[in-house]
């Protein structure tokens, strides 16, 4: 007998699809989560006591709960070592879970129900089409039935126009770029981002409705800082931004088949030789985060959700066959980030307004897509990780010690410190910044592997290396310089140039990759009944766009598949 | 594990804390001639403790199992180390522009000794690994790439304690993190002219397309 007929490692952008999608195809499945399950009467207090084990019920999700852990607050959400939002246990007492990396950067992704959705920016655009077709081992239209699907399920619309969206398109259009109503991307031009983030609420604009009572209804409010977490919304299941604590994850709890358990970190798949199959998955081991008791659990099939770090690291510590491509071919879109600093008058004279109003609407609400090079969009943070992430933060190391390059497009390449930064900070909301997501080319070299040497309570830890190559560096540059383009063109009196470490980690993709490791139907080559559901299955970084969305275009795509061969 | 600020800082060794104050004075130094612009905006990140942050930030981000069990891997003491040692090198070489050899020799915490220009500079060299690794302390000795990685969280660590709220727990910002209160509004976002978190903004300007979805098919209108 088994515990279930699927077991999900991970809950977030695609292990909650593939628990919703399963739990809806009538199989008895469960979840097991390394982090803490925020918003659900188990747990009130989920950072400080040990709370409940399981979750099995819609019933205990609690809006109260959520809100009151959902401070907004940059730091308390968002400090990588101590936040609400961090890859670590439950308990904020204890540190983080460590990963080595020997570069400049930093890892963006988050434990806990939801995973790193509970802090994105929610842009779901779909791939690129000339960066799936010919080059995938499936075809873009392939993917689209599924798109639609995950689209039509967050829901996914075009962002509204906040101050800085406004000022952006003046800016992108002075620059040259046409508009482009579409959701498949054939050619370059600009357009709001497709986001998972309910319409505004109708009555956003009467003054009749007071905003308190606006944020306890359904509907985005324009709040601002979806990064620092969403808190718009009558309940758990309706916030604005659809992350999916609040989209797959109560949708897979109302099936009645799902169960969720947090604080439980996956440390081994269980396998066994089978005589027709031959080596298939048959149950997880597991580690509880709050008494570090060991569990194991059996079923007939395995999902792997846990991300692109953790999901090759369990590849590895539970001693799966050898394939030179677990781990590998890492991507990143090689972020880089540009601000322009604008005066009073000028955004007068464009918008009627005196300022750019960087912390309003969606955290990201507008994008040019160039396929072939990547993506820029408009995108604005609260004022701590605004200054780290345009002043603090770079490839380049310090501005005032470089003689600028000449006939560089911006006035400033690199950190900023000391009276200059203080003065710069000064101007925050006359500042607009824009993150630029670069066409990545795949790399054997670019991988995640586990130490040697270093272990945590969950086993060797892993170890990220990732260096791009010289056409995505090129890609960059030409980002770079059409961001500056349209800075300059809205007449900015500023312009810097943040040279983002390479390492700064927020869209991994492809380290397990499809066509290497796991075959169309997600399944490994050589672990039957053991699929995965995370970014690491894309075969490339999609031609630059958000991941997120693909992800869970397959997810769902691949828990058709596992149903259909293991269980029909 | 209650922890009040005097306890915490009480074990804290002087020469780190001096340290990490040089260090994110010369990030984000006390500027009174920006007085002209708000009675705010003189201050600067000594005044705010955010050397306490990255401090604290360091001594709780690392657990490893080194022995039989997890321990707790506090790195801000030899973090400190690796700026001393970092700017001990700066003098040595003759590259600091205003400090005299005399004033640096015999100093426990050089680094704190030197002007700010020249505690960039001293993170400068290290970042660019232009200094003998050999003589950096443990875990950074002999490890470029673990020394790069900390020299830009030292910069961008000490932005985000500044510009945050973390100031602003006040008497609680060293208690553990679901044990901090928000006492007065954050100086760094006064200096900022961010209004602090919002429930939402009537701050709709238009709709520049909608998907409209029929039959399981998406249009845009």
């Amino acid at each position: 007998m088994y515990d279930a007929d699927v077991i999900v490692i991970g809950s977030g952008g695609g292990g909650a699809v593939a628990a919703k999608e399963l739990g809806e195809a009538g199989l008895k499945v469960l979840v097991l989560e390394a982090g803490p399950f925020y918003g659900n009467k188990k747990w009130e207090n989920p950072n400080s006591e040990r709370g409940g084990e399981w979750s099995s019920s819609y019933d205990d999700l609690d809006v109260g709960i959520y809100k009151k852990i959902y401070t907004r607050y940059e730091n308390n959400m968002n400090d990588v070592v101590s936040g609400t939002f961090r890859f670590g246990p439950a308990d904020r007492r204890r540190t983080p879970w460590h990963r080595v990396m020997r570069q400049k950067g930093d890892i963006w992704q988050l434990a806990g129900v939801g995973g790193t959705t509970q802090h994105y920016w929610s842009q779901s655009p779909r791939a690129f089409p000339s960066a799936v077709d010919g080059v995938w081992p499936i075809s873009y239209e392939e993917l689209v039935p599924y798109y639609e699907k995950a689209e039509a399920t967050l829901p996914v619309q075009f962002s509204p126009t906040a101050p800085k969206e406004e000022l952006f398109y003046f800016a992108v259009q002075k620059a040259g770029w046409q508009k482009n109503p579409t959701l498949n991307v054939t050619k370059p031009g600009y357009r709001p981002n497709p986001n998972a983030i309910l319409p505004p609420n109708p009555h956003l604009m009467d003054p009749k409705y007071p905003i308190d009572q606006l944020w306890n209804m359904d509907g985005c409010t324009m709040q601002g800082h979806c990064v620092n977490g969403c808190t718009a919304g009558s309940r758990v299941d309706t916030i604005a931004k659809r992350g999916t604590l609040v989209s797959y994850v109560p949708l897979a709890l109302k099936t009645g088949n799902v169960a969720i358990r947090p604080n439980s970190f996956t440390i081994r798949i269980l396998t066994e030789h089978d005589p027709k199959e031959g080596l298939r998955a048959a149950g997880v081991r597991f580690r509880d985060t709050w008494t570090g008791e060991i569990g194991e659990l059996t079923a007939k099939a395995v999902v792997v959700a846990a991300g692109c770090i953790e999901t090759p690291r369990l590849w590895f510590n539970s001693d799966l066959p050898f394939n030179s491509w677990v781990g590998r071919g890492l991507t990143n879109h090689c972020f880089d980030w540009v601000g322009g600093v604008f005066d009073e008058k000028d955004l007068m004279g464009i918008m009627g307004l005196p300022a750019v109003y960087p912390y309003m609407g969606h955290t990201s609400g507008a994008r040019v897509d160039i396929p072939g090079i990547g993506i820029f969009q408009v995108s604005c943070l609260s004022p701590g990780l605004m200054a780290f992430l345009t002043y603090g933060f770079s490839e380049a190391g310090f501005d005032a010690l470089k003689p600028p390059e000449p006939g560089a497009p911006w006035n400033i390449h690199g950190r900023v410190v000391g009276p200059a930064l203080k003065e710069l900070m000064m101007n925050y909301n006359r500042t607009m910044t824009y993150l630029l997501l670069t066409d990545d080319e795949t790399l054997y070299r670019n991988r995640v592997e586990v130490d040697p040497i270093l272990k945590d309570e969950n086993g060797p830890i892993p170890v990220v290396h990732y260096v791009p190559s010289k056409k995505t560096l090129q890609r960059r540059d030409q980002l770079v310089k059409y961001s500056c383009e349209s800075l300059k063109a809205a007449g900015a009196k500023a312009i810097i140039r943040s040279d983002t470490p390479f390492a700064f980690m927020l869209h991994l993709e492809s380290t397990m990759r499809m066509g290497y490791v796991v075959d169309t139907n997600c399944e490994a080559y050589q672990v039957k009944r053991l699929f995965l559901a995370d970014n690491s299955v894309h075969f490339n970084g999609i031609g630059g766009p958000n991941p997120t969305l693909t992800t869970q275009a397959l997810a769902t795509r691949t828990s058709e598949k596992l149903a259909q061969k293991y269980f029909a | 594990m209650m922890q009040t600020p005097e306890l915490y800082a009480s074990r804290a060794d002087p020469h780190t804390v001096a340290t990490f104050r040089a260090l994110v004075d010369a990030i984000v130094p006390y500027t009174p001639e920006l007085a002209a612009y708000g009675a705010e905006q003189p201050i600067g990140a000594v005044q705010q403790h955010v050397h306490e942050y990255m401090i604290w930030s360091l001594d709780h981000t690392l657990t490893l199992v080194l022995d039989y069990y997890p321990e707790i891997v506090p790195l801000a003491a030899p973090t400190a180390g690796l700026l001393n040692a970092g700017a001990a090198q700066l003098v040595a070489s003759g590259q600091a522009k205003y400090a005299a050899q005399g004033a640096i020799a015999g100093s426990p915490v050089p680094f704190a000794a030197l002007s700010p220009a020249d505690r960039i500079r001293t993170m400068a060299i290290l970042e660019k690994l232009q200094i003998d690794l050999g003589l950096l302390p443990p875990p950074y000795r002999d490890d470029g790439g673990l020394v790069k990685f900390i020299i830009d969280y030292l910069n961008r660590g000490t932005m985000f304690g500044n510009y945050s709220e973390w100031p602003g727990y006040g008497t609680t910002r060293l208690n553990t993190p679901t044990r901090r209160r928000l006492e007065f509004f954050p100086i760094g976002w006064r200096q900022t002219g961010y209004p602090g978190v919002s429930k939402g903004y009537r701050a709709v300007r238009g709709i520049l397309m909608t998907i409209v979805r029929e039959g399981g098919k998406s249009t845009i209108v």
